[in-house]
Parts: structure tokens; C-alpha cells; sequence
């Protein structure tokens, strides 16, 4: 893992230069400027636009103002998808900075979950790194760890603080001697031509006879229709990959 | 994947199958969905419920007596005066939704439900919450593994509330050990499903329990 720290830092530092619009529709007391932010790939929207939610509700009225949603060329924004998941979705083939458009009525309930506070977003993930750590380790390092180490995880989230959240995430990356990995590698696969949000299966990080799996492996068994056959000249679909605790 | 658990995915279809069969016997509503292109899929049910106006409005005891009644029973009922004046608007039928999903993470069966007033407008968990008998609500509060979160839906990718799983094996294995001790078959979904479901207003009628022991 310390090898790897240059590849974990590049990951959380990861930026994602956005202007948010407010919605043409929305009433407004006086023209709403955009608002440039560089938005980090392993966060959540919700998490992160207290100071766009402010900017643009300086110029509205508070009776004109209920929850703040956002939406990218029609397409509401799911926040409880990591920003960087949503970038390479939806608009990595567009160019920079990303567009994202301000609402602050007509939320679309039949789309998005709510978020009414903070602690749901807390809850949110808290929820993803322990249904990752079943996966891993059958819920036993996460189990073991204090309140207060779940707390960190969070806080270090929350404020940006890669040291103080890999203390934590540390252990969850970490498997006994005699394995070769974890029980079952955690992961999603998103893709825009599906009907379904993801795929999420059962998957071991080592095959039968011993050979450790690779990336292709898991692709090939999963996901096969996005992998080009053997010896075939192919557009192959970009692949990007969002580690944080869930993934190597 | 392997089939070395305890709950795995095959045997979350054999029992959903068992259960469905069930289920078509006595109209019962249960249906398997099955995912395009793979082996994978979910059961589902759709019901409606009436609500009398009248009994809302009242405050103290009679409130807490919630009589949610299929619409086919409170057709029935005999309207005396002061329900005549309340006829059952379209505001007041409500749409339930229950899918029973797999989670492979945790190797057991996930409860995922959503309601709807008939013009499409989603309920909100407090409005569901308000619709649970009273009795259920004292458990639910009491007991930390039946926290109900509102989550995307794994594979409709829309918003329901879930019955969080995690805690699911807990209660389930000394079902399951006592079944084996005294030699009487229990199917899994029956078995949690009854425990799970009248939280969230879901009854199952008991000829389960008797269509369960006797499936080998």
C-alpha cells in the first residue's frame, strides 16, 4: 500500500473545474451570476456546494427556495454518486469546465433521493464502506473499529483530510498474511447504455488454481460486452476507475 | 458466483419460486421479474389501500387503530352518515410497491417498497411511517435492524425505502437452526418476509407458513 501512496494522493486530489448556472426558470431578485468551484472526484455534490447553494440564494426569496438539486444537459444529478463517477458518465467527452445547472423547486422524487442533511450524506456513505467491508472481510475490520474511527473515516472525507482518513481506511485495505487478497473484491460498474444503474457481483480477487485476477478478468466475466474479443481490433470503452475504500 | 454460502443467490430463487407458487394459488399477487440478458431477478407486488377520511380526523385512541383495508373489504363496508360525506377521492387510494431483491453482499433477501397516491405523487417516509399500526412502530423504534432508509433501487435505479439488511442473518439463524432441531422445513423468504413485511404493511396470510413446512 505505501508504494502506492503517490497513485492515493492522485486520486483524492483529484479536481473537477465546474461553473454552476442557476436554472433559467428559478425567481430571482436580481441576475444570478455563475459560480466556478473545483469540485473533488471522490466527494458528493450535496457535500460540497454549501457555497453555491448560498450565492444563489442571496439573490432569490425564501419562499422561492426548497431543495437544492442539480442537473447536467437534462439529466438530474444523482448526489449519492461519488462527483468523479458522475463526471466520467455524463460529460467527460465535453469540454471544461463542466456545465451544471441550479434548481431550487420541482424536485424530481422519481429520480433523486432526498438529501435532507448532512448526516444523510454521512449515512450514505458510512452504508457503502460497510457494505464494501462484507464484501472483504465478511463486516469484521469495520465492526471491530470504534464509533469514533467511523467518525474519522467521515471527518476526513468531510474536510478534505487525506492523512486523517487513510489512518482509518488503512486497515480496511488491508488482508491476513496467509490470503492473497480480500474475500471478494467490491466493486460497481456504471455504464450509460444500460437500463440497470450498475453492476455489482460476486468476485474473487484469486482464481482457482492460484492466479491472482486481473482488471481484464473481472471485466471479461462480468461485463463481457465491453471487452473486444481476442485479436480484434476494437473501440475499446474507456475505463476509469474511482478507488477509494472500495476499490484498489 | 460460488455457492458456498450459507443464503446464496440459488437459493434465493428456489425459495422466491416456492413462495410465488404459493402465492398463485391464493391470488396473492406475488410475480418473478427477470433481468434482461442474465439469471438474475426479483419478486414483486403491487397493492392498494384505502383509507376512510373519517378516521384520520379523529384524535386519541381510535387514530391509532389504522384500519389500512384492501379496497376489495372496504368496498364492503357498510357507510353509516358521517362516511357517506367522505367518499374515497383518488387523493386517498394508495399505491404500494414491495420488491424482494438479493443482496450478494450480505447474502440474504432485501426488502425494497415505495407508495403512491394514484395521481403519481410519492409518499414520503413520514407519510408511510404514519400508516404503520401503532404496535409496529414501538418495534421499529426499538430495534436497530429495522432502520428504514430511502436508497436507489439496484436494479430499477429509482428511489424506494429499504429495510437495512445487515442485521438480517441475526434474527434469521435461530429460525433457521430451530427449524432443523425439530425436522420442519421453513422457507427462508416465508419466514422473513412475515417478520419484515407487517412493518411496512405487508401481511402475509398464514396458509404460507402451512405451504412452507410442506415443500421438501
Amino acid at each position: 500500500m505505501t508504494d502506492d501512496k503517490d497513485v492515493l494522493r492522485d486520486v483524492w486530489f483529484g479536481r473537477i473545474p465546474t461553473c454552476f448556472t442557476l436554472y433559467q426558470d428559478e425567481i430571482t431578485e436580481r441576475e444570478a451570476e455563475p459560480y466556478y468551484l473545483l469540485l473533488p472526484r471522490v466527494s458528493y455534490l450535496t457535500l460540497v456546494t454549501d457555497k453555491v447553494k448560498k450565492h444563489f440564494q442571496k439573490v432569490m426569496r425564501q419562499e422561492d427556495i426548497s431543495e437544492i438539486w442539480f442537473e447536467y444537459e437534462g439529466t438530474p444529478l444523482k448526489w449519492h454518486y461519488p462527483i468523479g463517477l458522475l463526471f466520467d458518465l455524463l460529460a467527460s467527452s465535453s469540454a471544461l469546465p463542466w456545465n451544471i445547472t441550479v434548481h431550487f423547486k420541482s424536485f424530481p422524487e422519481k429520480d433523486l433521493l432526498h438529501c435532507p442533511s448532512k448526516d444523510a450524506i454521512e449515512a450514505h456513505f458510512m452504508s457503502c464502506v460497510k457494505e464494501a467491508d462484507a464484501l472483504k472481510h465478511k463486516s469484521q475490520v469495520i465492526n471491530e473499529m470504534q464509533k469514533k474511527d467511523h467518525k474519522q473515516l467521515w471527518m476526513g472525507l468531510q474536510n478534505d483530510r487525506f492523512d486523517q482518513f487513510w489512518a482509518i481506511n488503512r486497515k480496511l485495505m488491508e488482508y491476513p498474511a496467509e490470503e492473497n487478497g480480500f474475500r471478494y473484491i467490491p466493486f460497481r460498474i456504471y455504464q450509460t447504455t444500460t437500463e440497470r444503474p450498475f453492476i455489482q457481483k460476486l468476485f474473487r480477487p484469486v482464481a482457482a488454481d492460484g492466479q491472482l485476477h486481473t482488471l481484464g478478468d473481472l471485466l471479461k466475466d462480468v461485463c463481457p460486452s465491453a471487452v473486444a474479443p481476442e485479436g480484434r481490433e476494437q473501440n475499446e470503452p474507456r475505463l476509469k476507475t474511482d478507488s477509494r475504500s472500495e476499490q484498489e | 458466483m460460488e455457492e458456498d454460502e450459507f443464503f446464496g443467490e440459488k437459493t434465493f430463487q428456489h425459495c422466491c419460486a416456492e413462495f410465488i407458487r404459493h402465492s398463485q394459488q391464493i391470488g396473492d399477487g406475488w410475480e418473478w421479474r427477470t433481468l434482461k440478458d442474465s439469471s438474475e431477478g426479483y419478486m414483486c407486488k403491487t397493492h392498494f389501500q384505502i383509507k376512510p377520511e373519517t378516521l384520520m380526523s379523529h384524535s386519541g385512541a381510535s387514530a391509532c387503530v389504522q384500519t389500512c383495508l384492501p379496497i376489495e373489504e372496504a368496498l364492503e363496508l357498510p357507510l353509516d352518515d358521517s362516511e357517506v360525506t367522505e367518499t374515497t377521492t383518488g387523493s386517498q387510494v394508495i399505491k404500494y410497491e414491495y420488491h424482494v431483491l438479493y443482496s450478494c453482499s450480505y447474502q440474504v433477501p432485501v426488502l425494497y417498497f415505495r407508495a403512491s397516491f394514484l395521481d403519481g405523487r410519492p409518499l414520503a417516509l413520514k407519510d408511510i411511517w404514519e400508516r404503520i399500526h401503532e404496535c409496529y412502530k414501538t418495534r421499529l423504534l426499538q430495534e436497530p435492524w429495522d432502520t428504514i432508509t430511502q436508497q436507489e433501487h439496484p436494479i430499477l435505479g429509482q428511489p424506494f425505502f429499504v429495510l437495512h439488511p445487515c442485521k438480517t442473518d441475526e434474527f434469521m439463524t435461530p429460525v433457521l437452526k430451530n427449524s432443523q432441531k425439530i425436522n420442519r422445513s421453513v422457507n427462508y423468504i416465508t419466514s422473513w418476509l412475515s417478520v419484515v413485511g407487517p412493518v411496512v404493511g405487508l401481511n402475509l396470510p398464514l396458509s404460507y407458513a402451512r405451504a412452507a413446512s410442506e415443500d421438501e
